[in-house]
């Protein structure tokens, strides 16, 4: 189970998994040893986009550049296409998606995972991505510029 | 037609603001006006929440089916805590995923898209009606 920085905006709670690394798109990549990393989006990415009705996910041996679409999530409210942060392989993709792709809202960062990369340039890239204290920053900005909104 | 006691009582959820929700109040409306009249009674979520006791007392003692929006299921969980076991628990959102091409929108006013799969709710809901009049009361829901 990881352990959670968490942050109260307006009326709205969000958590950040401490055990991994992020993109400013609020996707989350989790360390599984050997170039190999499980991919997902955040608690504000998915309580932001609303109740997930279809999670699609490239298909299992594609092979995805930096910054391309790995996902997409069609919500209740928006469509939503998911940048890979890093270069790598889809091996693996959540059996659970299909028949419940409610598990996206309900667990995030546990069962709502989308899928397994491989990714030989993790070890290099690593760094480039956001720690957790980083994302939480440039999360709150994202709440922040929402809520100010008209 | 069926005694007041005998009928099915149907709980929308509340979803005020939310156009998942809104189909499952329009999708009771047709059940509960146009597809069953006499086979069921509308229930306001919102009379459990306040501990209405006479609405406790009719999801408790009688046979009911929850419409809920989303997959927090606040229509089926309220009847459950109040003491009933809903026949059938519907997720909208779970009808929408075998009706692709009816993407609801609107809040005050449902689109098109959205009232159809509403009418499709509504008559997935009646077929379950006529199926416990027909038969023995299931005890255990079915999930849409």
């Amino acid at each position: 189970m990881p352990e959670y920085l968490e942050t109260t905006l307006d009326k709205f709670t969000f958590r950040v998994a401490t055990d991994r690394r992020y993109s400013s798109d609020g996707i989350w990549l989790l360390d599984l040893g050997g170039g190999r990393l499980r991919a997902g989006v955040t608690d504000f990415v998915q309580q932001h986009s609303g109740d997930v009705a279809f999670a699609t996910v490239r298909a299992a041996g594609t092979t995805i550049a930096a910054g391309d679409e790995f996902a997409d999530l069609e919500t209740v409210k928006v469509n939503l296409g998911l940048p890979l942060p890093i270069a790598g392989t889809i091996v693996e993709i959540n059996p659970a998606l299909e028949a419940s792709p409610e598990v996206v809202n309900q667990d995030p960062y546990g069962d709502g995972w989308l899928a397994v990369v491989q990714a030989p340039g993790w070890e290099e890239a690593r760094d480039g991505l956001l720690d957790p204290r980083a994302y939480l920053s440039v999360m709150q900005s994202q709440v922040a510029q929402e809520l100010n909104q008209p | 037609m069926s005694s007041p006691e005998d009928r099915i009582v149907v709980v929308p959820c509340s979803g005020i603001g939310k156009t998942f929700g809104s189909v499952s109040r329009e999708a009771a409306y047709e059940v509960c006006d146009e597809l069953r009249p006499d086979a069921t009674r509308l229930l306001a979520l919102s009379k459990l929440v306040l501990g209405d006791d006479e609405a406790r007392e009719r999801v408790r003692t009688g046979r009911s089916i929850t419409i809920d929006g989303c997959k927090l299921m606040c229509a089926a969980k309220l009847v459950r805590q109040r003491g009933g076991v809903p026949v059938r628990e519907v997720a909208v959102l779970d009808v929408y995923r075998d009706h692709k091409d009816l993407k609801p929108d609107g809040i005050a006013e449902l689109n098109e898209a959205g009232t159809r799969l509403a009418r499709v709710v509504a008559e997935e809901i009646a077929d379950t009606i006529d199926q416990v009049r027909a038969g023995p009361t299931a005890r255990e829901p079915s999930h849409a």
